[in-house]
């Protein structure tokens, strides 16, 4: 059309001059040169050339001369949408098209940079009259087209697409191990860094997440060793000792050669902002520690005369060492420049509100729980019956309990506490010690703490009853203790913990007589300062201080709360890990960042699914945990002694070694589970009862499970990690790779079920025409693709040879360097290869969140304008409480979506009692 | 060496030169009716007068999927391109199907007149004849019978005078049974790995290097010979309404004159069977296999479908490769369903992902129901995924993959309830029975 025009004919002002002068220009040369380099070759090698014009005329010239370039205008299209009519351009496909307008069609072979390739067929939609639905990548749109993207349709077909890929997919998103603990340790991270010997570097991510490895190697009760995947090839690692090993090695270092602990990230300037956290336990300590990391100026206040909280007054000597282990590990954070002020007690020597005046920014109250529950039985007030936390503050100051030896004691609780009161009553020599839990011997809340200690209870002497509750406390006429009288209970329904609920069986009463009675059936947070010290502060209905799961803000800005005072009385690395995100909440917050959004973002992003193992690990040779040694009997109850014999730097290296390293790289990346969120699992399948009868709506109870590949990971090449088990073949590499790259190192090798995109003969990438240019790891879906993460420790650069020529950045496969104001040259310390949890939490909110978020607004947005909102568009996406919340959506605040839930950190249903670690027990219960 | 079945179609045309005593002898051809079609095409119809015969004749594609040969030919011949292509599919994809590499062997000079029209109804100067790499004889014929042609400027730079200039090249191709589908064999050609290009864009608009072509089975280039030669009308009178003039069928299993047959289409499948002489005395005709290892499993009772494309897609079937495979009471539907969902599997190019997983996993729902290690709701998995594939498949392959199974269930319930209900075969080719014992809860308990 634009062709035909000839020169003369354009007026000025148009498009047609533009496009007439190029086409005039490349048709004159065409004449002579081509026919005369056509004439100088001998006709007989000559291949036929149809494009060089026959003769000279200009129809030949046109009919043969290929036009590459697009005209300079398309001619728009409108096709409807959705029921929204939309405007693309001629030679766009539906995908584009949808795309431009902001409509999300999922995908996972499409690569923008190449024509559709149809590989994954999750780009499926509904276009109106024809019989089988096309995939949206390679079909044209065309003018008036009606397509429909999320019919059920199509959406089961991309779910059963998902479940398929799913039933060959044999990797994990986040590791077991990591996903169950509370504070979501890179555990595979620094078991990596202890195998290779490099102790420093393992304390260093661990402390990425939990500032004290050598404190929590000691008391942690190690959720994550319960779900670790070795389990299947022998034994679960012994992740706890591991940390343990590479703490005390960097508190070694410290005291005996003067190497500085390592920080985990680089230290940020001063912002000029002061935060007050009150209590220094571990959620406090924790909570310091990343403030002052984030270059915020804290002011640790306790109470006590010396810091630790319930780390010092509560666990005694022979679990936690204070001078050796508490002490240093605590001097850490003061020595990143947190102060640490004791002897001042809230509500008593100063309220929140002095606080606040004194020029605090932030106010971060992590008090913990001290207030013991009462049995609230006849007799509790007698003279012998002692609050099992005041009992062990005197023993671990290393003070002898008045009275305490030659008694009979009895223990009334299965938590740790009771634990410790047991066995520091045996150490200070009390004549017959005897333990007593209403529920049983299995309930015992983890694995790793009472239920194990109680054995090594056991051989120190102490006795255990398990499943009697005590009925009333038996005194003299002096109102001293003469004996506990219990009564026998039975399991009955499970209760919301999902532990069967214990009832009593009338008629078996007995009684023990005893001197003493130590009572360790939990603790409650001591609120009694809220009405003179706290304003605006409320204590919920259990008794707790009341704030938000998510960014533990309180009623009252600027305060916030974390620890065993919000959540009731827990374990030492749930608080730890409620300090940790008390800190990114209160830097949020310091930093103006809006934490109604962050709230949001965090609550949609908690259902995470884990793709379990499909095959069991057959090839893995066995090779049993290395358990820590410990002290005889004899010689450990004759003091406080930390009975355990650590690790030899062999078996430290030796345990981790066994770790299997099931994790991916791509986690934040990766859109299969991106999608896998969207399409197999929604909120409720999660849920336990869910898991029942027919119903398989989360992709973890897969459909289509049979057999499956596990492909060895590669790792030959220096800058490029293939992990072809994580591959889903949609062959996006192999066509950057060949079409933009130009080197063809990949390409969909054997057949049917066994097709892989690989390289030729599975060989490493070394051996291939590879650049390492990274384009394949760059538009890898998945993680089976990965820049290697390599650890350089400093790029130095001399800058006095820097011509400023840019070649680096230009070469850069990872945009590491870039052209910024000043010059392009990078001077980041590069220590931080690894996984980093606030980047993660930075692309989710760009990946799988966005897409959420801006399901929301619409529906937020159709219902402003009247439309009706199909519950089908929502369900699988939102939360209930989204869509009421777009429903019914006069008012599309932050406030009204968030409120009124809050995913803890443990998530699932959480019992009113307050017993340690109620999941490690629910997960007993299928 | 298949026998080929006499007197099988009322009018012999894609064999008609069949038992000629040298099929490369191009003379002896030529006084047998070789290339009339094409010197009438050449001299009186035009490359448009090509176009209206052949969608005169109502021509539908032999390769299975029964396009009408001549849209393919219009749409090609009106695409804008510098160049184009004619390729002719003479790889015989089906292992046990002979009937196109026996043409190719018995009467080349057929398949290459019927390839010169193509080329010269679309204009196109360069035609291929893809010929499976093993069927060793065939590609021989093919290039003596090319050089033949050229020589007697039937073929090549100037054919019969008119200036239409026609390059011909004998592609062997090896690969794999996807080669079958007209896009896997073009990437084949072009060098690459055999997979399918999502369609549209088909191939008539942009096929090989990215150039319009046509790409036919040997078999309806023989026929477009035909049909030029001696007329359209003649052609339609031939076979059914819908779906005129011969085709090429192998019958194979338990017949008692197994072999090649040409028989037009519409006819009977009872009548197809009476042609190998009959299910031998003492068996029992169980089930018809129609359509190659893909195809569909018939049960006695579909004996008076007509073999013609709509009608046996519509009992679950299809024309594929045109074997028809007997099966009597020895065998065991199951058994045959899962062998061939596995070997349909096995073949896939692994391109997409219903096909790769999927279609494996329709395969081990089919082994699990043979060694009795069903699951629970595996009969509505097998229903459900089915549907998956179908709906979100890329080719043909992929679709047709679900129809052993699939034509297994709906036909053969009974036998599959043996095995699923009462651990037992029928036929005792399987044993359901192993794990029986065992695994108590996992029989299909919620059938009914």
């Amino acid at each position: 059309m634009t062709l035909t025009t000839r020169p003369d004919d354009a007026r000025p002002g148009e498009t047609e001059p533009l496009a007439a002068a190029p086409v005039d220009a490349r048709l004159a040369p065409v004449e002579n040169p081509a026919a005369g380099r056509r004439d100088n070759r001998p006709d007989a090698l000559a291949p036929r050339d149809t494009l060089t014009p026959l003769d000279g005329t200009l129809a030949e010239r046109l009919v043969t001369t290929q036009a590459p370039q697009r005209p300079l205008s398309t001619p728009a299209i409108r096709i409807e949408v959705d029921g929204r009519v939309v405007e693309g351009l001629e030679g766009q496909t539906i995908l584009e098209v949808c795309r431009d307008n902001g409509i999300e069609i999922p995908t996972l072979c499409y690569e923008p940079k190449l024509p559709g390739f149809g590989a994954c067929r999750m780009c499926v939609v509904e276009v109106e009259g024809e019989a089988h639905p096309p995939i949206s990548c390679s079909r044209l749109a065309e003018a008036g087209m009606v397509v429909r993207t999320q019919t059920d349709e199509v959406r089961r077909l991309r779910r059963t697409n998902l479940e398929l890929i799913f039933s060959d997919h044999n990797a994990y998103c986040l590791p077991p191990c990591q996903n169950k603990c509370p504070s979501h340790i890179d555990i595979p991270g620094f078991l990596k860094a202890n195998a290779e010997g490099n102790f420093r570097e393992g304390a260093r991510i661990f402390k990425r997440t939990i500032p004290f490895p050598s404190v929590l190697g000691r008391v942690c009760p190690a959720p994550c060793e319960d779900h670790c995947r070795r389990d299947e090839v022998d034994e679960a690692i012994a992740i706890r000792d591991s940390h343990r090993y590479h703490g005390d090695q960097v508190l070694r270092a410290w005291t005996e050669d003067g190497v500085e602990p390592p920080v985990p990230f680089e230290q940020q300037p001063k912002t000029g902002r002061r935060v007050a956290v009150v209590g220094s336990g571990p959620a406090g300590m924790a909570a310091a520690y990343y403030l002052t990391i984030a270059g915020h100026e804290v002011t640790v206040f306790e109470r006590d005369p010396e810091p630790g909280g319930m780390l010092r007054y509560g666990i005694p000597q022979y679990r936690l060492p204070k001078d050796a282990v508490l002490e240093p590990e605590y001097e850490a954070v003061t020595l990143l420049g947190a102060k640490v002020e004791c002897g001042r007690e809230l509500g008593k020597d100063f309220t929140v509100d002095d606080l606040l005046n004194q020029g605090f920014d932030a106010v971060d109250i992590a008090i913990g729980c001290y207030d013991t529950n009462k049995l609230g039985i006849p007799g509790e007030d007698a003279e012998g019956v002692i609050d099992g936390l005041e009992y062990l503050r005197v023993a671990t100051l290393g003070l002898e309990y008045p009275g305490h030896k030659g008694s009979r004691v009895v223990v009334i609780g299965g938590g740790f506490t009771s634990m410790d009161c047991t066995r520091t009553s045996i150490r200070q020599g009390a004549a017959d010690v005897t333990l007593v839990y209403r529920r049983d011997m299995k309930d015992m809340p983890a694995a790793n703490g009472p239920y194990e200690e109680l054995h090594e209870a056991l051989e120190e002497g102490a006795q255990a009853i398990f499943q009697a509750g005590p009925v009333r406390v038996l005194t003299d006429d002096h109102n001293k203790v003469t004996g506990v009288e219990f009564i026998r209970m039975r399991l009955g329904e499970p209760d919301a913990s999902g532990r069967r609920r214990p009832e009593p069986a009338p008629g078996t009463e007995f009684s023990i007589p005893c001197d003493r009675v130590l009572l360790a059936i939990g603790q409650g947070p001591d609120l009694a300062w809220l009405p003179t010290g706290g304003h605006g502060l409320t204590a919920d209905k259990r008794g707790r201080l009341s704030a938000d799961a998510v960014t533990f803000a309180t009623a009252r800005p600027g305060v916030f709360a974390s620890g065993d005072v919000r959540i009731g009385a827990s374990t030492v690395v749930q608080a730890v890990a409620e300090g940790r995100r008390s800190a990114y909440a209160i830097d949020a917050y310091l930093r103006g960042l809006d934490l109604e959004a962050i709230r949001t973002r965090q609550t949609l992003a908690e259902p995470q699914p884990v793709f379990l193992s499909i095959v069991p690990f057959t090839g893995e040779r066995k090779e049993p945990r290395h358990r820590l040694r410990q002290l005889p009997v004899e010689e450990r109850i004759q003091s406080y002694i930390a009975y355990e014999i650590p690790y030899t730097r062999s078996e430290a290296v030796a345990e981790s070694t066994r770790c299997l390293q099931c994790t991916c790289e791509a986690i934040g990346y990766c859109d299969l589970r991106r999608l896998g969120i969207e399409y197999g699992t929604t909120l409720a399948t999660l849920e336990p009862k869910y898991h029942q009868g027919a119903g398989y709506r989360s992709v973890t109870e897969n459909r289509f499970t049979g057999i499956n590949h596990d492909y060895l990971r590669d790792d030959s090449h220096a800058f490029i990690l293939r992990e072809p088990a994580r591959c889903i073949d949609c062959g996006r590499c192999a066509q950057v790779c060949a079409e933009v790259v130009g080197a063809s190192c990949y390409d969909f090798m054997r057949i049917g079920f066994d097709t892989l995109v690989t390289t030729p003969l599975d060989m490493s990438l070394n051996d291939t025409p590879c650049v390492s240019c990274g384009r394949c790891a760059e538009t890898c879906p998945t993680g089976a693709l990965m820049p290697k993460p390599r650890v350089l420790q400093k790029y130095d650069v001399d800058e006095s040879r820097c011509i400023l020529c840019g070649i680096c950045v230009d070469a850069c496969p990872y945009d590491a360097l870039r052209c910024g104001p000043d010059n392009e040259l990078s001077h980041t310390d590069r220590v931080d290869p690894m996984i980093d949890l606030i980047a993660i939490a930075a692309v989710d909110m760009e990946t799988e969140m966005t897409y959420v978020r801006r399901e929301r607004d619409w529906a937020i947005r159709a219902q402003r304008e009247g439309r009706i909102v199909p519950p089908d568009r929502l369900l699988p996406v939102l939360p209930p409480q989204l869509v009421a919340a777009g429903n019914g959506g006069s008012h599309g605040d932050g406030h009204a979506l968030g409120s009124g839930h809050g995913a803890g950190v443990g998530g699932g249903p959480r019992g009113d009692e307050p017993g340690p670690m109620p999941d490690a027990s629910q997960a007993r219960h299928p | 060496m298949v026998a080929i079945l006499p007197g099988s179609a009322e009018q012999t045309i894609l064999l008609a030169r069949a038992d000629a005593a040298d099929p490369g002898d191009l003379d002896a051809a030529v006084r047998a009716g070789a290339f009339d079609g094409l010197r009438r095409a050449v001299r009186e119809l035009g490359p448009q007068g090509v176009i209206a015969a052949i969608r005169a004749a109502g021509l539908r594609g032999r390769g299975g999927a029964g396009f009408p040969t001549g849209e393919k030919w219009a749409a090609c011949a009106v695409a804008l391109a510098d160049r184009r292509y004619v390729v002719a599919n003479g790889y015989g994809a089906d292992p046990a199907v002979l009937t196109d590499r026996t043409l190719l062997e018995r009467d080349p000079y057929a398949v290459l007149e019927g390839l010169a029209l193509a080329a010269f109804a679309v204009d196109a100067h360069e035609a291929i004849v893809a010929v499976r790499a093993e069927a060793d004889l065939a590609v021989r014929t093919l290039e003596r019978a090319v050089l033949e042609a050229e020589a007697a400027g039937l073929l090549g730079a100037d054919v019969l005078g008119s200036g239409f200039e026609l390059t011909v090249t004998i592609r062997p191709v090896q690969g794999a049974y996807l080669l079958g589908e007209e896009t896997v064999l073009l990437k084949a050609l072009e060098g690459k790995r055999g997979q399918p290009e999502q369609r549209p864009p088909y191939p008539a608009e942009k096929g090989l290097f990215g150039r319009p072509t046509v790409v036919q089975n040997v078999q309806t280039l023989a026929a477009a010979a035909w049909i030029v030669a001696n007329g359209a009308g003649r052609f339609a009178a031939l076979g059914s309404k819908a779906s005129p003039g011969t085709t090429l069928i192998q019958l194979s299993g338990s017949l008692a004159a197994p072999g090649i047959a040409e028989i037009p289409l519409g006819m009977s499948l009872g009548d197809v069977l009476a042609l190998g002489g009959g299910v031998p005395d003492g068996h029992r005709l169980k089930a018809l296999l129609v359509g190659g290892p893909s195809g569909g499993l018939l049960p006695p009772e579909l004996l008076d479908t007509p073999y013609e494309y709509d009608a046996l897609r519509a009992v679950g079937a299809h024309v594929g490769s045109g074997s028809i495979l007997v099966a009597d009471e020895r065998a065991c539907v199951v058994d045959l369903g899962k062998l061939l969902t596995r070997f349909c599997a096995d073949e896939a190019c692994g391109k997409t992902i219903p096909c790769r997983i999927g279609t494996r996993r329709l395969a081990e729902i089919g082994e699990r129901l043979a060694n009795g290690t069903s699951r629970q709701n595996d009969l509505q998995l097998l229903d459900d995924l089915g549907h998956d594939v179908v709906e979100s498949a890329l080719c043909d392959h992929e679709r047709l993959t679900t129809l052993p199974l699939a034509s297994a269930l709906r036909y053969f319930r009974a036998e599959v309830d043996d095995h699923l209900l009462r651990s037992t075969c029928p036929a005792g080719v399987c044993h359901p029975t192993v794990v029986a014992a065992a695994m108590p809860a996992q029989r299909g308990v919620l059938l009914s």
